[in-house]
């Protein structure tokens, strides 16, 4: 404010106008205004301001009050906390004397304990009960070891040192006894006496050396069994019911009582020795399992001579050998191989199941790493077991055996094809296909997957290239091209051939009967081809549904097995078109030698046949038809042979062909002949008897085909050439001209009364 | 599967003697793993990946095969269906790479003739253990009319060029094929196609 006093009259000098002056003066007198305003509340706060430092005088010796309170607070506080600190700090060394006290009873019960398992033992080795000697070991060794170093080292009682000494030596004396024991019980055969020992080798802590000694035992047990076994399959006449099974029903006898022992045994090991210990006694066992099998399948190979079988076969199948095997003589051998190997994977999935659930039970608080090192460990023990490798080896022959047993069964079949009139279909399709389906299903009973998914593979190329081939040449040899005049030769020179060789008392229509049986050949050939391609089909549902009972029954991977079976059917299906390709092949080769040159000129006789006719004609040709009726009885002729001969899919193929190449005939003599008025008509007439009767030996629709010729009598039957335009562009209605504009002026033009330049002026 | 997820469908094959990493190799292109202490392979193995090349998806399947002797014969069923063989040695162990003449034989003998083979050196990441060199190696190739690639599963070098030069190989054929097939009209007897046959729809 007093910076505005001091402004104004120094402003005032250089004020010069008197409304300047006036704004000025108002200026001031409003801020007189509000500083009154200001020091009027100032005046009326004093009182109240008054009344509030009254108060806080007051409140002065209050507050010193205050602090005298807080400051022995304080001193309280800091007392009690020492105080606390002390009590626990006592608590602490009470609660380390507690547990140094525990500890200490703990020991004294250890020692006690030791004691007592000092002259147990004792007492129990002089009564020979091992049992409970074994009981007292057990307690020893479960003790703490620092505890036994720490009572050692007291020093004071030298009494308890010696014990000690007397303890593990007693210890040592005992597995010594108890091993031997075993042993001799063994050697005995004593299974009680075996069990009660095999139970006491947990208790002295060697749970591996009691697993091995009591496989041991149970191995020797199976071998001689084996070993009987094999020596009765040597005895069994050729004569009797499973002789030709008789190495797989040997080897199963063996998997049975492996399974057996381990079904037995299973319990006691678990209760005695823990879960987790399975997987132990079954890798012991299954030492002896791939050394009795592979006794059980040199004996085999041996017998069977399966090698050497194998030898001959690959030979042949490397086309270097004149040597020759039946395949029939194979059948037996490769039915008990893949026997051999399903009664394998069989045996070898029960021990997986086993050992997997065994392992499950004492890993279920595992680290993972542990989980995998065991599933590892199964997985090894199952893959590289001699077991394994032999029937891979086995089952690597057989693929190659059945392989050559399937080629050369179709060859057979091939080569044995025989046709039964009234049949659609040769013999060779559906021994084929048996034969193939046996082939593939035997290698599915062996229950490998890679040996499934090969066979697959061997039935894909024999289908695809040996048998398709067969088929393909067939057709190649063609449809004799008889057309009515060669048939018409044919019976002429029949008949003098019979007069002739009637005179000479022998009767040769070899003539004739071979271009039927060429044409019978050639037929039943396309049908074969179209089952070919039905067959593959119904092979491939087939084998899914095997497979998928084979999967049902938890065989295999899961779900890479399956993939790779989808795969290697998915070939197989493929095939299946290539048939549906040949098939297309062969019918447009018959079409193209036996029905074209056949129908084409029945169809340019139209051209003989004027269209180019008055009333007096048209009547005529409506009492004596000129041309369709006698077309249609042609035709008739010429499918009936093939309705007969083909299946109903072929022959509607075949027809849906015809009908399109009269349609494309037809067009082309059309646009050669010339129309009257009633010709149009007469054409028209023509042409609706033909589809009627072509709609008849169809099932296709063949609207579509005649579309154009339909559209093409339209135009010729018109009154006028102006008419077309009640029919073209925007009148056309549902109508769809598949003639072009051009090709419309062209059908016009075949009409010989309309004028040429009407034509030409027609907008289209 | 459905036709659409893919524009190439090929099958690749490994074949080699047992140990030289076939398992590996295909390990390490579709899954990007090197598994050490793999265990041989049993029978055949069977992995799927698709890659993009061109802005064409090619699915390619690739089929492990066992190197040991007791597989063979289910190995070969798997030859003639393959558009490519991949013939795998280790360049640290001369003995399989002078088997490399028996594989060819069975190539020969089982696979179609319109198979691509590739030879494939691998475990180059053991260099000091070399036994077969590369020029012997790249010779040998040569005679044969085969492309040559080392590789190493283990460091991942050169894998994925080895599928996707083979997958853009065979897509390139696969092209041509279409081509020769649309000239020649494999028809029995005559040969000719005929123009209606075209109007006509059979299945």
């Amino acid at each position: 404010m007093a910076e505005r006093a001091l402004r104004i009259p120094e402003r005032i000098e250089e004020i010069t106008e008197p409304e300047e002056l006036e704004r000025l003066y108002q200026q001031l007198c409003e801020e007189e205004r509000t500083v009154e305003a200001e020091l009027e509340s100032f005046v009326n706060q004093k009182g109240s301001i008054a009344a509030k430092m009254i108060a806080l005088q007051r409140m002065g010796p209050n507050l010193q009050l205050i602090e005298g309170d807080a400051s022995q607070l304080s001193g309280m506080i800091k007392f009690t906390c020492n105080l606390a600190e002390n009590v626990s700090s006592k608590v602490r060394q009470l609660d380390l004397a507690k547990n140094r006290i525990y500890q200490a009873i703990q020991r004294a019960d250890d020692i006690l304990d030791l004691k007592f398992c000092m002259d147990g033992v004792q007492t129990a080795l002089r009564n020979e009960d091992y049992e409970q000697a074994a009981a007292h070991v057990h307690r020893y060794l479960s003790l703490d070891q620092s505890v036994i170093e720490l009572s050692r080292q007291g020093g004071e009682d030298s009494m308890l040192d010696t014990n000690l000494s007397l303890l593990q030596e007693a210890e040592q004396h005992l597995k010594v006894i108890v091993a031997e024991k075993l042993d001799q019980a063994i050697k005995e055969g004593d299974l009680p006496q075996v069990e009660r020992f095999f139970k006491i080798f947990p208790l002295l802590g060697l749970h591996e050396e009691g697993l091995g000694r009591f496989s041991q035992y149970l191995c020797t047990q199976l071998a001689s069994k084996a070993a009987q076994n094999l020596q009765l399959a040597m005895g069994v006449e050729l004569s009797e019911a499973r002789a030709a099974l008789v190495f797989a029903d040997t080897l199963t006898l063996l998997f049975e009582g492996i399974a057996r022992v381990v079904e037995t045994h299973q319990p006691i090991v678990e209760t005695y020795y823990g879960p987790g210990r399975l997987y132990t006694l079954i890798k012991h066992l299954q030492v002896e399992c791939d050394r009795q099998a592979e006794k059980v399948v040199d004996k085999f190979i041996e017998r069977r001579t399966y090698h050497r079988k194998f030898q001959v076969v690959q030979n042949n199948m490397m086309r270097n050998s004149s040597e020759r095997i039946e395949p029939r003589e194979l059948d037996p051998i490769l039915t008990e191989v893949t026997l051999m190997n399903a009664r394998a994977e069989l045996y070898l999935r029960f021990l997986r199941r086993r050992i997997t659930s065994d392992f499950e039970v004492a890993d279920s608080a595992a680290p993972e790493g542990i989980t995998q090192e065991h599933q590892k460990s199964l997985e090894k023990l199952l893959n590289d077991c001699l077991l394994s490798r032999n029937m891979q080896e086995l089952i690597g022959y057989y693929i190659t055996m059945e392989e050559y047993f399937m080629k050369e069964t179709v060859n057979k079949a091939v080569a044995m094809d025989t046709y039964e009139k009234g049949q659609l279909t040769s013999s060779m399709v559906d021994d084929c296909f048996y034969i193939v389906k046996k082939c593939i299903g035997r290698a599915l009973s062996s229950s490998s997957i890679d040996c499934l998914c090969a066979m697959i593979n061997h039935a894909t190329s024999v289908l695809e290239s040996d048998f398709r081939e067969v088929l393909f040449n067939k057709l190649r040899q063609g449809f004799p091209a008889t057309t009515l005049q060669d048939i018409q030769r044919g019976v002429s020179s029949a008949v003098s051939l019979m007069q002739s060789s009637l005179q000479q008392g022998k009767f040769d229509t070899k003539g004739i009967e071979s271009s039927e049986e060429a044409k019978t050949s050639f037929l039943v050939t396309l049908n074969n081809v179209e089952v070919c391609s039905e067959n593959i089909m119904t092979l491939k549902r087939t084998l899914e549904n095997d497979c998928a009972k084979l999967f049902s029954q938890g065989s295999g991977k899961g779900d890479q097995a399956r993939a790779k079976i989808d795969s290697c059917l998915s070939d197989l299906v493929a095939v299946s078109s290539k048939f549906k390709d040949l098939l297309q092949e062969g019918l447009t080769e018959l079409n193209t030698t036996a029905i074209k040159p056949q129908v084409k000129p029945w169809i340019t006789s139209l051209l003989s046949i004027s269209h180019n006719i008055e009333e007096e004609e048209f009547n005529e040709y409506e009492a004596n038809d000129p041309w369709v009726q006698q077309f249609i009885v042609s035709l008739e002729q010429l499918t009936t042979e093939f309705k007969a001969g083909l299946s109903s899919v072929i022959y509607d193929n075949l027809t849906s062909l015809i009908t399109s190449l009269i349609a494309t005939e037809l067009e082309k003599t059309v646009f050669k002949s010339i129309f009257s008025r009633l010709g149009g008509l007469q054409f028209d007439k023509e042409l609706r008897s033909l589809i009627a009767y072509l709609t008849t030996i169809t099932t296709w629709t063949i609207r579509d085909k005649f579309a154009r010729l339909t559209q093409m009598a339209t135009i010729l039957n018109l009154e006028r050439v102006t008419e077309i335009l009640d029919y073209w562009g925007p009148n056309s209605g549902p109508l769809t001209w598949r003639l072009t504009p051009a090709e419309v002026r062209q059908v016009l033009a075949l009409r010989i009364d309309f004028r040429s330049e009407d034509i030409k002026r027609l907008r289209l | 599967m459905s036709m659409e997820d893919y524009d190439y469908l090929f099958k690749i094959v490994l074949i080699g003697n047992a140990g030289v990493g076939k398992t590996c190799l295909v390990r390490r292109f579709t899954q990007g793993l090197f598994p050490p202490g793999q265990g041989a392979t049993i029978g055949v193995d069977f992995m799927i990946k698709t890659v993009e090349i061109k802005g064409e998806k090619v699915k390619l399947q690739i089929w492990d095969t066992a190197g040991q002797e007791r597989f063979r014969s289910i190995t070969q069923s798997y030859y003639r269906s393959a558009n490519a063989l991949i013939l795998t040695y280790d360049i640290t162990c001369e003995e399989s790479f002078r088997c490399l003449p028996e594989w060819l034989r069975e190539i020969e003998q089982y696979a179609s003739n319109k198979v691509v083979t590739v030879l494939v050196g691998n475990k180059i990441d053991l260099a000091e253990k070399r036994e077969v060199s590369r020029q012997k190696a790249e010779e040998f190739a040569e005679t044969q009319s085969m492309h040559y690639l080392e590789t190493s599963a283990k460091e991942s070098d050169n894998v994925e060029k080895l599928f996707l030069d083979l997958a853009c190989e065979l897509i390139s054929e696969a092209k041509q094929n279409m081509l020769l097939n649309n000239v020649a009209s494999p028809l029995p007897g005559e040969g000719k196609t005929i123009s209606y046959l075209n109007c006509c729809s059979f299945n």
